[in-house]
């Protein structure tokens, strides 16, 4: 559900679910729902921080003429 | 200081120390006399922390360049606040400067003679493209928070390369970092840059740009103030952040940047959150999440509990009904029942079990059952009247 997306996508949804359940305008069982969304998409964030090191990619312009 | 230098002997021949050498030599030039030096200030560095300034001066003619140190109490007392361009008269002596054999003037004097050229081209430059707008405020886009990708432009020597590249290693590691290295020195430069920040701005991931360029001197940072650069800086795709120079230095292309940062290590703050601080609001969502959970759920709880509370009431109302209704009832059945009639003074006669409602169903000598409000009778007949 997550791979494609931008962390800040995803993080974006995160605050959307986070702010609909803090409005409480659910019943019990959605926010159950809801929560659990909260936290895989709190975990996909994190797993995005963690990713790994620095990627570096090297460019080399075309040589004006 | 007299006669300081003492050759070594190797048999005919006296050889001297580099020391040796440099000493005499300073001391031989100790003797020529004061004099004024013409010539534009190319470099000027003053630092709270030196006893000394050290300044360049090149001549206009030929290029030739000459180096000029001042004790920092005299610079500062001069009265001609200088600025690199520009075109002074110094005045001071020849002086060797041993520990390197480098030879130099010390200055005792400087005044300024007139605007070097290059600044005056400099700031009839800056007024144009300023008045054309493109060092606007409102022209300043706003850096993505999140870049998919940096784009860092940065001469192949490049110190600013690893300062850049450690901070953003340190603050976001999960970061992408697109390189175009360059020659940013020379008559070339300027189109070398351009081009480089072309290819950077055309790559799919990138959505900023870095320019990174440590200090040199005013004439090393030229490139970076020149007119095509300027433009492609103001019309680069994505946002660009200029690190060029030092602090004091203001090249034109960084009033063309969006932001504007001090060094490379600063560039690497701005394009990059901290990772850290990201780890922080994430938890901080979280946490919000769980507490509108445990609000909901308690919520519906009480709800829960309010209606089981109504059920209660509700059931010991109807029960409380009921029994009114039974005991109702129970009053009516009391004033039908015979033995409130018995109370009122009357009797059921009974003959063998059964009620007697007719006299002639009584014979005489027949025992007779007499109920009363309490008690019983026994009873013989006598007489029967119909």
């Amino acid at each position: 559900m997550t791979e494609e997306r931008s962390f800040e996508e995803l993080e974006r949804e995160l605050e959307e679910v986070v702010a609909k359940l803090e409005r409480g305008e659910v019943g019990v069982d959605e926010a159950i729902a809801l929560f659990e969304r909260g936290e895989a998409l709190y975990r996909a964030c994190v797993e995005r921080l963690h990713a790994a090191e620095l990627r570096i990619e090297e460019l080399t312009p075309s040589e004006p003429p | 200081m007299g006669r300081v230098v003492e050759p070594i002997v190797y048999g005919d021949r006296k050889v001297y120390t580099v020391a040796a050498f440099n000493r005499g030599v300073a001391w031989f030039l100790r003797k020529l006399p004061s004099v004024w030096v013409e010539g534009e200030l190319t470099e000027l560095r003053r630092h709270e922390a030196w006893a000394t300034v050290f300044l360049t001066l090149k001549d206009r003619e030929t290029g030739a360049t000459l180096g000029v140190t001042m004790a920092r109490r005299l610079y500062d007392r001069l009265e001609d606040a200088l600025a690199v361009g520009e075109l002074v008269h110094v005045h001071g002596r020849a002086e060797l400067y041993e520990a390197k054999g480098e030879l130099g003037l010390r200055a005792d004097a400087i005044e300024r003679v007139g605007i070097g050229d290059h600044l005056v081209a400099l700031e009839r430059l800056k007024r144009k493209l300023a008045a054309e707008g493109l060092f606007a405020l409102e022209r300043k886009r706003p850096l993505p928070r999140l870049p998919r990708a940096i784009g860092l432009l940065t001469g192949v020597e490049a110190a600013a390369r690893s300062d850049l590249v450690r901070t953003i290693a340190d603050r976001f590691p999960a970061a992408k970092l697109v390189v175009c290295e360059t020659r940013v020195q020379g008559a070339r430069a300027p189109e070398r840059i351009v081009s480089a920040l072309a290819a950077l701005a055309s790559h799919p991931e990138v959505d900023v740009v870095v320019l990174a360029r440590g200090g040199g001197s005013t004439e090393d940072l030229l490139p970076f103030s020149d007119e095509r650069v300027v433009r492609a800086v103001a019309a680069c795709r994505v946002p660009v952040v200029s690190a060029v120079g030092h602090e004091q230095d203001t090249p034109l292309c960084d009033l063309a940047a969006d932001v504007r940062a001090a060094t490379p290590t600063a560039a690497g703050m701005l394009v990059v959150p901290s990772a850290d601080d990201l780890h922080a609001a994430l938890a901080v969502r979280r946490e919000r999440a769980a507490a509108a959970l445990r609000k909901i759920a308690d919520r519906d709880r009480e709800r829960v509990e309010r209606a089981h509370e109504r059920l209660a009431r509700g059931v010991r109302a109807l029960l409380e009904r009921r029994r009114a209704a039974l005991d109702r009832a129970g009053a009516r059945l009391q004033t039908l029942s015979p033995l409130a009639t018995l109370e009122r003074g009357y009797a059921i006669v009974r003959a063998e079990g059964i009620a007697l409602r007719d006299a002639a169903d009584a014979s005489i000598g027949a025992r007779l059952d007499v109920q009363l409000a309490r008690g019983a009778l026994t009873a013989t007949v006598e007489e029967v009247r119909t």
